[in-house]
């Protein structure tokens, strides 16, 4: 610790630390230094010189961003040499900033704004013409209005440093400077939004909320992002009703947390609010009669919705129906969704719709392993990665995976797409969806050889596989990374999770990560996977932990044995599920549908029978179980859901009242909250779990051809899909075609733009016709085909796939 | 005491107070009215007056008001609402502009919050409603009133800066 | 997924020499051959094209910005296509007291262009220059980039202009752009 002096007071501070670190740490009662270019999440410009102080026998005043304390230090933040010179600097950052003030977005929330009320001049002495600059394009997301900019370079710091993409740039010097992407492109980064919080003036501002609200009609209440499994903190910006409109959310910023998203937030959570007003969203309950919708009031769908599922039970027994609740519902929304159900008998209940193997389900923990702390994921030294597109999953733990690159950390990846991370790679092993398997296998040879204790207590056809492997020299590479350091992570992403062998992944991750003393972690790509375990929509486990004997059917297995009746919840299967094909026929023959959903489509429109409208994650009440393990709670942000939509967990609840369920009283989230805790503090038997039977290893021969289904970033939930800004990104990507390597179109013999018809490796499967693209990325006997699009439904996204040429 | 009584009958026979009263109506019978005929004619008034309200445009027939909402921001009477979006032209224009005239109470905080000169207070005075409803001024009415009366509100507005 | 883009490739030569001067620096500051790099290939193509940057990005491993603002930065990088010379004359102090104007008058006049402009044929470019450090022989004329005409008159122009023009012509216009 240094001793040295502020404005007159004796403050400490660490060795090292800058004078504006350490004035920031002393807090704003001792002084408070302006700055634009200064931040305390990115490296040090000192370009806009706003933060000049006087220093004690110092020549002239220094800039307190890049000066270091010494011992003995005495510093004048507002002294006359201090205050003269940071009433200079502004008088030149003003000279070419317009006086545009009233149609500017940062009008209200500027720091130049601000700033020049304590420091500008009344009137400047520059009679000369004022620069203009050209404004960029730089995308759906991000409006430009450059001849504002004060070349703070925060917005050009950020791409190279946080983003991981440098994709602006100062071009030009001098009067001429600005700051560019060069060569005119939307910007790629799916972090991008965060330089419209950065930007200190209104030159980077939100499209999307453009001229629509100013800052000081909004009110902001916290939230948590629903879109990724970090849980970020946000604001939600509210405009008041007024006689024009009803109340709104106009936008979403990021609110600090330094454990999770630090001050940033991904591009998804920052603007899916803008899905919320589409003309998809269910605005009342609507039911379908003799083949007609209507929309009807809460009292005669709850009704009728009761009566029709009574009816199948009454002629079918419980056993005639399924639930499935998405895994982005509330904690409080899937354990009263799974009470509910269970009340009445019904055996079926999931989340899992995104995965295709439930072998090892018995075998799970209680809940998905969390890390401790994501603030340590920096601190990592070697990354395994599985099967995850992680920057699309996981934009915000791929910028602290990122950082920790840039301190010399290791990634190895396995994947079957060589996908772009923006982020230095060791070792990559781009194999085939069952490749992965097999490296993974042959990893865990280097690491076991062939010490056959060992494998002996490994389940058998996981040692056999073991055994097969002849590692090459990456796997090599990566086993003996991961040996030679001291806490590895492995990572399972969602194409892991939505693997046909997840089993196969789980157990051989679990096995390495016990030899190397690793730590495994389950990158879910919805926000409270981890809350839907605890809360057991699951069918094989009770709310109190215990296993049930004879499990319900899995999400899978609910959709191929095309049960009698559905009950969803915030789910459109045939865009979320991992069986597209499957859900949709399913559903058509059921004969009652209810779904209670924000939104709807048109297949829903055909399925279901009851439509209840229910609130979006911004708009609900209730908690999310994090990455962390941490239960966020969040209150409602506006006073009532768009037009007659409910809470879900109200929605549920009175479902269960209708029902004539007892001990559904809740008045409160809040009541529903404390049960909840009580069942989960209850303590977990520990019970025996029979070992598991593993299915067979496939058998892969040489015209094998995989799929690699990810889902893409903006196609990931029925908000994002809504959010238009978001979906003008999607189809920039022109994602809608079948990519594979060229080695496989020789062998197919197709060449960039022939038409081919794809379909699941299944007698009846519905062909999907697609142009190809030959891609490098791809692996050797795997095409690339994302899940979640329109009109392509192909079940299993890892799975076999035929293709006809 | 009985000096004052008798003062008093006597000033009462000889009618003195009325010919006093009288003189001052003669007086005033001889000079010029100063009263008008209103509604026929107007008294004079202050440029500075605030009257009904008017948005205006520039000479080019665009309209001045770039929906920045000041004057939303600035009505005590939260007697504005204003809701803006992007035109077509890519400049920040208003979508409605509503003034409650029932809520307004010619501060003119809104025209001094006004940072183009848009919404303007005029010198006109003489306005009713016939119908619920009327009482709120659109932004096309406001508009049409402005340019009803740009004459005499560019007027005022050169002789309250002279 | 960026649908893919052409990528033009530097060639064996143009690589040769900047590897020449990636040895120069040490081994983790490649970036250091920029500089080098973009007037290598300015020199051979005339100009430095959009693709052409990138490629040199992507040899010395670096993003593309990194490269784009470096060129745009330094005023004798050419990110347009220019004429096959280019004549710079030099308008500082002592230049403009030995008659740079007239030079550059005379320079317009027999070229029929105005400053900054390119000759229609596309064989001269003319530009001004800042101090050329050869004030004891102003007013001087540079001629792209490296060839000094040392107390030029419009004589002495006429000659050049006609020598440039004779071999600008026996040469053809480089076709690498």
């Amino acid at each position: 610790m240094i001793k040295f002096e502020i404005d007159g007071k004796k403050i400490q501070a660490k060795s090292g630390s800058t004078i504006i670190e350490a004035a920031d740490a002393a807090g704003v009662d001792v002084s408070h230094i302006p700055r634009f270019c200064y931040h305390s999440k990115l490296s040090i410009a000192a370009s806009c010189r706003m933060c000049l102080v006087e220093v004690e026998n110092g020549r002239k005043p220094l800039p307190a961003c890049a000066t270091t304390v010494t011992a003995g230090m005495k510093i004048y933040t507002k002294s006359h040499q201090a205050m003269q010179a940071q009433k200079e600097v502004m008088s030149f950052l003003l000279i070419n900033h317009p006086l545009d003030c009233p149609i500017c977005d940062q009008g209200g929330e500027c720091e130049l704004q601000d700033l020049s009320m304590g420091y500008g001049r009344t009137s400047t002495s520059f009679i000369e013409g004022k620069r203009s600059i050209k404004d960029k394009d730089i995308g759906p997301l991000i409006a430009t209005e450059m001849t504002r900019c004060i070349h703070c370079t925060r917005c050009v710091r950020f791409c190279s440093e946080i983003a991981g993409l440098r994709e602006l740039g100062i071009l030009g010097r001098g009067e001429h400077s600005e700051i560019s992407t060069y060569v005119e492109h939307s910007m790629q980064s799916e972090l991008a939004g965060n330089i419209i919080d950065l930007c200190p003036v209104g030159a980077l501002t939100s499209k999307p909320f453009r001229f629509k609200a100013r800052a000081w009609e909004l009110r902001a209440r916290a939230g948590i992002a629903g879109h990724d499994c970090l849980g970020s903190n946000i604001n939600i910006h509210i405009k008041r009703e007024s006689d024009s409109q009803p109340e709104r959310i106009m936008r979403v910023v990021s609110r600090t947390n330094e454990k999770l998203n630090e001050t940033w937030l991904s591009d998804r959570d920052r603007f899916s609010y803008t899905g919320l007003y589409h003309a998809d969203r269910l605005a009342r309950p609507m039911i379908k009669q003799i083949g007609k919708w209507q929309e009807t009031d809460w009292e005669t769908a709850l009704t009728v919705a009761t009566q029709k599922l009574q009816n199948v039970i009454a002629q079918n027994g419980a056993q005639a129906v399924g639930g499935l609740i998405s895994p982005n519902s509330t904690v409080e929304e899937c354990y009263l969704f799974q009470a509910w159900l269970r009340s009445l008998g019904v055996p079926h209940i999931d989340h899992r719709i995104r995965q295709s193997d439930f072998d090892h389900q018995i075998q799970s923990p209680l809940v998905w392993s969390t890390c401790k702390c994501v603030q340590s994921l920096e601190e990592t030294t070697s990354f395994l990665l599985i099967g995850s597109f992680i920057r699309e999953e996981q934009p915000l733990i791929t910028s602290r995976i990122r950082k920790a690159t840039q301190g010399g950390a290791r990634v190895h990846v396995i994947n079957p797409v060589d996908f772009d991370f923006h982020l230095t790679l060791t070792n990559r092993c781009i194999v085939s969806p069952w490749g992965m398997v097999c490296s993974l296998a042959a990893i865990a040879q280097v690491l076991f050889g062939n010490d056959k204790k060992k494998l002996n207590i490994m389940p058998k056809p996981i040692a056999e596989l073991i055994r097969q492997q002849k590692p090459n020299t990456v796997e090599h590479d990566i086993a003996r990374d991961l040996q030679q350091d001291k806490a590895p992570l492995i990572l399972l992403g969602a194409l892991a999770q939505a693997h046909p062998y997840f089993s196969y992944l789980r157990v051989l991750s679990e096995t390495i990560a016990i030899e190397i003393g690793a730590k495994t972690l389950h990158l879910t790509d919805s926000a409270n996977e981890a809350g839907a375990w605890l809360a057991t929509a699951l069918p094989h486990r009770r709310i109190d932990g215990v296993s049930i004997k004879e499990p319900g059917y899995n999400a899978k297995a609910m959709l191929a044995k095309t049960l009698k009746s559905y009950c969803l919840f915030g789910l459109e299967p045939t865009y979320d599920s991992a069986y597209p094909e499957l859900a949709r026929t399913a559903l058509q023959q059921a004969e009652c549908v209810i779904v209670c959903s924000a939104f709807k489509n048109k297949a829903m429109l055909e399925y279901a029978d009851v439509l209840l409208p229910i609130a979006t994650h911004l708009e609900n009440e209730g908690s999310f179980v994090n990455i962390e393990g941490t239960r966020q709670s969040f209150q409602r942000s506006v006073n009532k859901p768009f037009a007659e939509a409910r809470c879900g967990w109200k929605v549920l609840r009175v479902l269960a009242n209708f029902m004539g369920r007892p001990g559904f009283d809740y008045q409160t989230v809040l009541e529903l909250s404390s049960e909840l805790s009580r069942n989960l503090e209850n303590d977990l038997q520990s019970e025996h779990i029979p070992p598991v039977d593993f299915k067979p290893l496939p058998t892969v021969s040489d015209n094998t051809v995989w799929r690699c289904g990810y889902w893409p970033i903006y196609r990931n939930d029925s908000l994002v899909r809504r959010a238009e800004p978001l979906q003008v990104l999607t189809v920039e990507q022109d994602l809608a075609k079948l990519r594979l390597g060229a080695a496989l179109a020789t062998h197919l013999k197709v060449n960039n733009g022939d038409r081919v018809s794809v379909s699941s490796d299944h007698p009846d499967a519905k062909p999907v016709t697609l142009q190809v693209l030959i891609d490098q990325r791809i692996a050797d006997a795997t095409v690339c085909l994302p899940s979640g699009l329109p009109d392509i439904a192909i079940n299993g996204p890892l799975s076999v796939v035929r293709i006809t040429t | 005491m009985s000096l004052s009584f008798a003062k008093r009958q006597i000033n009462s026979l000889l009618l003195l107070e009325l010919f006093r009263g009288l003189s001052i109506t003669g007086r005033v019978f001889l000079t010029r009215a100063i009263t008008i005929r209103y509604p026929e004619e107007d008294t004079p008034i202050s440029p500075r007056f605030r009257g009904m309200l008017a948005l205006r445009r520039y000479a080019n027939g665009e309209e001045r008001c770039i929906g920045c909402r000041l004057c939303e921001a600035a009505c005590p009477a939260l007697a504005i609402t204003i809701e803006a979006d992007v035109r077509s032209d890519g400049s920040r224009r208003t979508t409605i502009y509503d003034i409650d005239a029932f809520k307004c109470m010619h501060c003119g905080f809104c025209e001094e919050a006004c940072p183009v000169d848009a919404i303007v207070l005029t010198s006109e005075m003489h306005y009713h409603m016939e119908a619920r409803g009327e009482n709120i001024f659109t932004k096309d009415k406001l508009l049409a009133i402005g340019d009803l009366y740009e004459e005499k509100i560019a007027q005022d507005r050169e002789k309250d800066n002279a | 997924m960026s649908s893919e883009e052409q990528i033009i490739q530097l060639t064996p030569e143009i690589c040769q020499a900047i590897d020449q001067w990636v040895l120069k620096y040490p081994p983790e500051q490649k970036r250091s051959a920029v500089l080098a790099g973009l007037r290598i290939i300015q020199r051979a193509y005339g100009w430095l094209s959009d693709e052409r940057m990138r490629a040199l990005a992507e040899y010395l491993d670096l993003p593309p910005m990194d490269v784009y603002e470096v060129a745009s930065f330094y005023s004798m990088y050419e990110r347009k296509p220019i004429g096959r010379y280019k004549l710079a004359v030099c308008m500082n102090i002592s230049c403009h007291l030995c008659g740079s104007d007239n030079i550059i008058k005379h320079l317009e006049s027999r070229l029929g262009i105005c400053m900054g402009e390119t000759t229609s044929d596309g064989l001269f470019t003319l530009r001004r220059a800042e101090c050329l450090a050869a004030c004891t022989d102003a007013p001087i004329l540079q001629v792209d980039d490296r060839d000094y005409y040392k107390r030029v008159t419009p004589e002495i122009i006429d000659q050049v202009l006609e020598q440039l023009h004779q071999a600008g012509r026996k040469k053809g216009r480089d076709d690498a752009t």
